[in-house]
């Protein structure tokens, strides 16, 4: 039972920018349909291991890993993946809202279209439908579809960005700090969302925020320049911490 | 305030910031004379030659004007003041019209340069009998100054009344396009594999470095390597449009390399993330958006290096396109000439009514070159209101 829920597993993953190790041997299996959260203090390397299990860090000259991530039990980083199916399975939302700049249709209906999911025509408009609706922005958009992404503000941006992930339909959908540029008022409406995203998809989030971690999160990883330190049910994990740095950090000793 | 100005040493900052923005301003006051006299000295030099002094006479289509003896086509007190390159075209022109032998016309004809200028108030050579024979005719409304046609329909020539810059006009639309097909897909391709897929490693370094260093390598350099590359080598013909639109295209290369590269650079890695983020290829993250941001910059970039190629005459020398060019080219194989290249054979000869026309074709030159840098404009808003 806890074998099958196991979505995807990391196994002594280590990784090097150039010379200098950002990851030591990471080891974490993430639960499917969860929220975990990566927590911990700037640099310890949360977006490099979030970008790890998408491998956005192929793009990156210099970047070497060692050890296993799987999906599914699948080595992602096998020679025979396609890292563009990889990718449309792991879908990922960046701290900074970034949509394309083209219409807000556009941005929903590219990938579908790059990955032959929809055809033009009724088939797209329902998919960006109903994407919008999952992204809870299709009220907001729908009377403007053919207007730039970039005309939105920073929170609907977020969202765009969020649909155009799911659109997709992928099985993980990586965040890295996704709230951060938001106000409260928007980063609650996110918050709102990944709780009702998590019944369809799997979510690692990486947050600076302690409080978000707990609101959102089911499991949550604490990391300190490059180690895991402790990983566990986010309840425990913040009433109880077993590790006193990780103590230290909820409590907002130190980060 | 008062308190401030007691202030010495803010008084003295003021002071400076007022003689930098004086000196500033100066500056551009200077430049801008300069730009007006360069302006008004060829706008003034080169106007006269859109007018062409043409005389109204009568011609006979004889026989024997078709027969060669084209010096009888009009009449003898005339006929020294007749541009003789007109004459001697006239066998050819009834040998294609032969329903007009035998008739006789009045019509305007075509001075001789030297009664132009005497009509312009120019400097000149004219003698005094035939000065007094073009008053009486100006008097009787027999001469005119007309809108010069031949200045643009005809290619060079060595008589000035009957040079025009058409052969160099489209040798230089020939050119530019070559240079356009060859530089184009080559330089942007480049840029994209150094900026998006290139490794970082010691030898593209070294391939960036060069880039850099050919965009400054002096353009006469370019056309020593075409010379020996595309005439010597692969046996391009020489002063063909093909040669010089190589030769230009090698030297446009680095500036649109470098140019395409900045305008790469500058569209945000965010954008490249999110292509990639949503399974994008590589390719389709450049060809989808990264290449459509950057296409404003690419084609302003380029279009100025282009019109940089157009104005180019030093490498053109080398591979033979300063040359004597009377008609257009009909391919790239013929020999051709440029505006450029025109201007400079015309400023090589003494006769004041062929100062005239360099000035004017520089006028031309000009005249492209600014609509060149408006269709850069243009093109870039256009670009930037699709999204
Ligand atoms: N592209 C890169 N090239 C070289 N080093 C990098 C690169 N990206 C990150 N690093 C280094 O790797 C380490 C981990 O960085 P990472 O971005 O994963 O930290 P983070 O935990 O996400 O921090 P933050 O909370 O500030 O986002 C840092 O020491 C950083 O300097
Ligand atoms: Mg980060």
């Amino acid at each position: 039972m806890q074998e099958a829920a196991k979505k995807i597993s990391i196994s002594a993953l280590k990784l090097w920018y150039g010379e200098s190790r950002a990851l030591h041997g990471i080891s974490l299996d993430i639960e499917a349909k969860r929220v975990t959260a990566l927590i911990g203090p700037s640099g310890c390397g949360k977006s490099t291991l979030l970008r790890c299990i998408n491998r956005m860090n192929d793009h990156i000259p210099g970047c070497r890993i060692e050890g296993k991530v799987t999906l599914e039990g699948q080595d992602i980083y096998a020679e025979d993946v396609d890292v563009v199916q990889l990718r449309s399975q792991v879908g990922m939302v960046f701290q900074k809202p970034n949509p394309f700049p083209k219409s807000i249709y556009e941005n929903i209906a590219y990938a579908p279209r790059i990955h032959g999911i929809a055809k033009d025509g009724p088939e797209m408009d329902a998919l960006v439908e109903s994407s919008f609706k999952k992204a809870s922005l299709w009220d907001e958009v729908k009377d403007k579809l053919q207007q730039p992404g970039t005309a939105l503000s920073g929170g609907q941006q977020q969202r765009l960005c969020i649909a155009r992930t799911i659109a997709v339909r992928p099985e993980v959908i990586l965040m890295d700090e996704p709230c951060s540029a938001l106000d409260p008022i928007a980063t609650a409406k996110i918050e709102e969302l990944i709780d009702e995203l998590k019944n369809e998809f799997t979510i690692i989030i990486v947050t600076h925020n302690m409080q978000q971690a707990a609101r959102v999160s089911d499991f949550t990883a604490f990391f300190y320049l490059g180690d895991l330190i402790e990983f566990g049910n986010t309840n425990t994990l913040f009433t109880s911490p077993a590790n006193k740095q990780t103590e230290d950090y909820i409590t907002g000793r130190f980060g | 305030m008062n308190d401030i100005l007691s202030n010495p040493a803010i008084r003295k900052r003021y002071a400076t910031e007022k003689r930098f923005r004086a000196m500033c301003f100066g500056a551009v006051v200077f430049a801008l004379l300069f730009l007006v006299f360069f302006f008004a000295d060829l706008i003034s030099k080169g106007w006269p030659a859109l007018q062409q002094a043409e005389m109204q006479a009568e011609v006979s289509y004889s026989e024997a004007v078709r027969d060669g003896k084209y010096r009888l086509a009009v009449d003898k007190r005339l006929r020294k003041i007749v541009s003789r390159g007109w004459l001697r075209a006239l066998p050819l022109y009834l040998e294609d019209h032969p329903e007009l032998v035998g008739t006789t016309t009045t019509k305007w004809v075509v001075v001789i340069a030297e009664v132009d200028q005497y009509l312009k108030g120019h400097p000149n050579k004219l003698k005094p009998k035939y000065k007094k024979l073009v008053d009486e005719l100006q008097a009787d409304g027999k001469v005119q100054l007309a809108f010069n046609t031949y200045f643009f329909t005809r290619g060079d020539s060595k008589m000035p009344e009957l040079a025009g810059i058409k052969s160099a006009v489209v040798g230089t639309i020939y050119v530019l396009l070559l240079t356009m097909l060859f530089s184009l897909p080559v330089g942007i391709m480049t840029a994209i594999y150094l900026e998006e897929f290139a490794p970082d490693n010691h030898f593209i370094r070294f391939i960036e470095v060069n880039i850099n260093n050919l965009a400054a390598i002096p353009s006469i350099l370019f056309g020593l390597l075409g010379l020996a590359i595309f005439i010597n080598f692969f046996g391009v013909p020489r002063s063909s449009a093909l040669v010089g639109g190589l030769t230009l295209s090698l030297m446009t290369l680095p500036v649109i390399i470098i140019s395409a590269r900045v305008a790469l650079e500058a569209v945000p890695d965010s954008i490249r993330e999110a292509a990639l983020g949503v399974g994008a290829s590589p390719w389709q993250a450049v060809w989808h958006h990264i290449l459509p941001l950057a296409m404003p910059g690419i084609l302003t970039g380029s279009i100025i290096g282009l019109a940089r190629a157009m104005g180019e005459t030093a490498p053109l020398i080398i591979v033979g396109m300063v040359a004597f060019i009377p008609d257009a080219p009909s391919s790239i194989l013929e020999a051709a000439t440029v505006l450029p290249a025109q201007i400079y054979t015309w400023t090589g000869e003494p006769l004041r009514a062929f100062a005239e026309r360099t000035s004017a074709a520089i006028l031309v030159l000009l005249a492209v070159l600014l609509s060149l840098n408006a269709v850069a404009i243009w093109l870039r808003q256009h670009f930037e209101h699709k999204w």
